[in-house]
C-alpha cells in the first residue's frame, strides 16, 4: 500500500527549488557585509533555522492545549511531528551558530543567552520525543505528552529570561549584535525571504512527518487485521 | 440503574465488542461470560472509566432516577490482578484511608466489625502487620471489605473470589446478598462460576460474534 | 465542596507522611546520596583560593540539592504505583487540586529533610573567613527553589508513572526544566553573599518567585488531566 500524494510532492519540490534559489542568492549574489566578510552569510541558514525551531515549539504548545481540550490523538501525533522537526532545526541552528561563532567570537561555543536557550530547547525536544515513545496507550499519550508540551512552552520564556540576565549581568555585551539597525535593507529583505521559505519548509515537513506517523499506525492496524484474518480462516 | 447504550470498543485495532445495549437494574448481579481475551475486563474498565468507548455511552442513575454526573461516587472497582492496597500500611490504615476518601466517617468500632466479618479481626492482624505480609487470600478479603464499606451502588468485580478459601467465598456470597438486598448492583467476571451459581441473575456474553 | 477539599487534602498529606515514615529507606537514601555528592565535590575541587569559596560553595550546594531532590521527586508516587493503587485512586471521587496540593506539600516536607542537612553539611565543609556562608536568606532562597522544583517533580512523577524506563526519563526531562531555578538560586545567593547590588538580587529573586507561581499554577491545572480517569 503506497500512497503518493502528488500535490504534497509538488509543493515540496517547489519549496526545495525556492530554497535553492534563495541560497544561491545568499551565497553568490548579495553583497558582503563590511565588518564580518563572507562569514556573515551563514545567517541566511542560522536565523531561519532558529525561527523554525521556535515555530515548532509554538505549534507544539497549540497542539498540546488542543490535545487536552479535545482529547484528540491527532493533536499529539502532530505534536510529535513538530517536536521532531523542531529538534532537527534546533540542531541546525546550534551547529550553524557554533560554526559562525568560531570566526566572529573566536570560539566554537560561548554561553551566549540565545545559544544556551536553544541548547536547552533541544534537550526538551529530546525529552518530549522519548516520553512519547515510552508511553504505550493512546489516551495516556494524549494526557502525558500534552502536559509536557505545555510545560516546555511555559518554560521557554523563563529559561530565556534567566539566561539573558545571567549573561548580561556577568559578561560585557558582545561587540557584534545580530540583527539590529546596522543591517542593510538588501541583507534584511533577503533574510526575511529565507526565513519565510524555511518556515514554510518546516510546516511542510511537520505535515509530512505527521502523515508518516499515521501511516505507520495504519500499517500496524493492517497487520493486526491480517493476523486476525489468518486466525479466522 | 446503569444504562449502556450501543457501546463499541476496539483495543489495538481489534474490535472487541460492538453495539452493546444493556440496563443494569438495582438488585441484580450480572455475570459477564466469554473466552479468554474477549474483553470482559476491558468492558469493566470502560464502565469504571479507565478507557473511553469508541462509540456509545454509559449513564449512571441514582435510586430517584436522576443521572449521576460523577461516575466515581457510583462505582467501586475491584481489579483482577491487584487489590489496590498500600502494601506498607496495615489493614485498618488502608480501610480508613479509602473510606475517608469517599467521605465516609466510620467509627473505629465499625471498622473492627467489618474486619471481623472478613476474618481479619484479630488485633495483631488488624493493626500490626503491613499488608505486604498478608497472604493472597487475606489481601483479597481486605479489598472486599473496602468494597463493602464503599457504599457505592454499583460494584465492578473482576475475578473477586480469586485466592479465597471456601470460608472466604461464603463471606463474599453473603456480602453480595446484602448488597443486592439494599438495592445495589454488580457486574462480575469470574471463571469459577460454581460457587456463585445461586447469586447470578443474568448473563451477558462479551465478544459474541 | 470546601470541606471536601480540605478533608481530602489533609487525608492525602497525612497518609503520605505515614507512608514515608513506614519506609525509612526512602527517606534516608537521598540524604546519603547528598552527603556522598558533597564529599565527591570536595575531592574533585580540592583546595581553593579564598575569592572562589562563595562560588564553589553555592555551585556545590545547589547542584547537590538539585540531584538529590530529583531522587525524592521521582519516587513520590512509588507507594501509589504498587498494587494498582493509582488506578483505584483515579476512580475515587477525589478533588484533583487537593490531591496535587497534598502530594506537593508532602514533597516539600520530605524535600526539606534533604535540603536542611545538605546545606548544613555544605556550610560545615566550606569555610569562608570573611562572612558566614549559611545565612537565613540563603535558606530562604533554597526553599523558594524547592517550592518550584517540587511542583515540576510531582507533575513529572505522575507523568512518567506509566512510561517505560522512567528512571532515565525523569531526570532527562526534569533537569532542563529546572535550569532557571538553578540559575536564579545560585545567582541570587551569590549577589547576597558577596554583598553587591541589591537591584540585581531582586531581579533574580523575582525570577525564582515567578517560576514558583507559574509551576504551582500549572501543577494545579494540569495534574487533574493526569489523574483523571478519562
Amino acid at each position: 500500500m503506497i500512497i503518493l500524494d502528488k500535490k504534497q510532492l509538488i509543493t515540496g519540490c517547489i519549496f526545495f527549488v525556492m530554497l535553492m534559489l534563495a541560497w544561491y542568492w545568499s551565497l553568490f549574489v548579495v553583497t558582503t557585509e563590511e565588518h564580518q566578510g563572507d562569514v556573515y552569510r551563514i545567517i541566511y541558514l542560522h536565523v531561519p533555522s532558529v525561527f523554525t525551531a521556535f515555530l515548532s515549539a509554538f505549534i507544539l504548545l497549540c497542539m498540546s492545549i488542543l490535545g487536552l481540550w479535545k482529547k484528540s490523538y491527532k493533536s499529539v501525533q502532530v505534536g510529535l511531528a513538530s517536536a521532531e522537526v523542531g529538534l532537527l532545526f534546533t540542531f541546525l541552528g546550534l551547529a550553524t551558530g557554533s560554526i559562525w561563532g568560531k570566526p566572529t567570537w573566536g570560539t566554537w561555543w560561548t554561553w551566549d543567552a540565545r545559544l544556551t536557550t536553544t541548547f536547552i530547547l533541544a534537550l526538551l525536544y529530546c525529552g518530549y520525543i522519548l516520553l512519547w515513545n515510552s508511553v504505550q496507550s493512546n489516551l495516556m499519550r494524549i494526557k502525558v505528552c500534552s502536559v509536557l508540551g505545555i510545560m516546555i512552552a511555559a518554560n521557554i520564556p523563563i529559561i530565556y529570561k534567566s539566561v539573558t540576565w545571567w549573561r548580561t549581568l556577568h559578561q560585557p555585551p558582545s561587540i557584534f549584535r545580530r540583527g539590529g539597525s546596522s543591517m542593510s535593507p538588501e541583507i534584511l529583505s533577503l533574510l526575511l525571504i529565507n526565513i519565510a521559505i524555511m518556515l514554510a519548509i518546516g510546516i511542510w515537513l511537520i505535515i509530512q512527518r505527521y502523515k508518516n506517523i499515521t501511516l505507520g499506525e495504519d500499517l500496524e492496524e493492517e497487520s493486526y487485521l491480517q493476523i486476525r484474518q489468518q486466525e479466522g480462516g | 440503574m446503569l444504562s449502556i447504550k450501543s457501546l463499541s470498543f476496539a483495543f489495538q485495532h481489534r474490535p472487541l465488542f460492538k453495539e452493546i445495549n444493556f440496563d443494569l437494574v438495582p438488585g441484580k448481579l450480572v455475570h459477564l461470560i466469554g473466552e479468554n481475551g474477549t474483553g470482559k475486563s476491558t468492558f469493566l474498565s470502560l464502565i469504571a472509566g479507565f478507557r473511553t468507548p469508541n462509540e456509545g455511552s454509559i449513564s449512571y442513575f441514582n435510586d430517584k432516577g436522576e443521572e449521576v454526573d460523577d461516575r466515581r461516587v457510583y462505582i467501586e472497582y475491584l481489579s483482577a490482578e491487584a487489590n489496590g492496597l498500600y502494601t506498607k500500611m496495615d489493614a485498618t490504615q488502608n480501610l480508613t484511608f479509602w473510606s475517608k476518601l469517599r467521605g465516609h466517617k466510620y467509627s473505629t468500632q465499625q471498622m473492627v466489625e467489618e474486619l471481623k466479618k472478613w476474618g481479619l479481626g484479630h488485633p495483631l492482624v488488624r493493626t500490626n502487620f503491613a499488608v505486604e505480609k498478608f497472604s493472597t487470600g487475606m489481601k483479597r478479603r481486605l479489598a472486599l471489605a473496602r468494597l463493602n464499606l464503599s457504599a457505592c451502588p454499583c460494584w465492578l468485580l473482576d475475578e473477586p473470589i480469586y485466592g479465597l478459601d471456601t470460608k472466604g467465598i461464603d463471606l463474599f456470597k453473603s456480602a453480595i446478598l446484602n448488597h443486592k438486598e439494599s438495592g445495589g448492583m454488580a457486574f462480575i467476571v469470574s471463571h469459577d462460576t460454581y460457587p456463585l451459581k445461586e447469586l447470578i441473575d443474568e448473563k451477558i456474553e462479551i465478544g459474541a460474534k | 465542596m470546601n470541606t471536601i477539599f480540605k478533608n481530602q487534602y489533609y487525608l492525602i498529606l497525612k497518609h503520605g507522611i505515614k507512608m514515608e515514615l513506614a519506609d525509612k529507606e526512602r527517606l534516608i537514601s537521598p540524604i546519603l546520596f547528598a552527603t556522598t555528592m558533597l564529599i565527591l565535590f570536595a575531592f574533585g575541587i580540592g583546595e581553593t583560593s579564598e575569592d572562589l569559596i562563595i562560588k564553589i560553595f553555592l555551585a556545590q550546594t545547589f547542584l547537590t540539592l538539585l540531584f538529590s531532590l530529583q531522587i525524592t521527586f521521582a519516587r513520590i508516587f512509588d507507594p501509589d504505583e504498587k498494587d494498582k493503587v493509582f488506578q483505584l485512586l483515579q476512580c475515587y471521587p477525589i478533588n484533583h487540586a487537593a490531591w496535587f496540593l497534598g502530594k506537593y506539600t508532602l514533597v516539600i516536607l520530605v524535600g526539606s529533610l534533604v535540603l536542611v542537612p545538605t546545606m548544613l553539611l555544605a556550610g560545615l565543609l566550606n569555610h569562608n573567613p570573611k562572612a558566614p556562608l549559611l545565612t537565613p536568606e540563603i535558606f530562604l532562597i533554597a526553599f523558594l527553589a524547592l517550592a518550584g522544583l517540587a511542583s515540576i517533580g510531582v507533575l513529572l512523577s505522575a507523568m512518567t508513572l506509566k512510561a517505560s524506563g522512567r528512571e532515565v526519563l525523569f531526570p532527562l526531562i526534569y533537569f532542563p526544566l529546572s535550569t532557571p531555578v538553578l540559575l536564579a538560586a545560585i545567582q541570587s545567593s551569590q549577589v547576597l553573599l558577596s554583598g553587591n547590588n541589591s537591584d540585581i538580587l531582586w531581579q533574580w529573586v523575582g525570577l525564582l518567585v515567578c517560576f514558583d507561581v507559574i509551576y504551582v499554577t500549572l501543577g494545579i491545572l494540569l495534574f487533574g488531566e493526569l489523574a483523571g480517569s478519562e
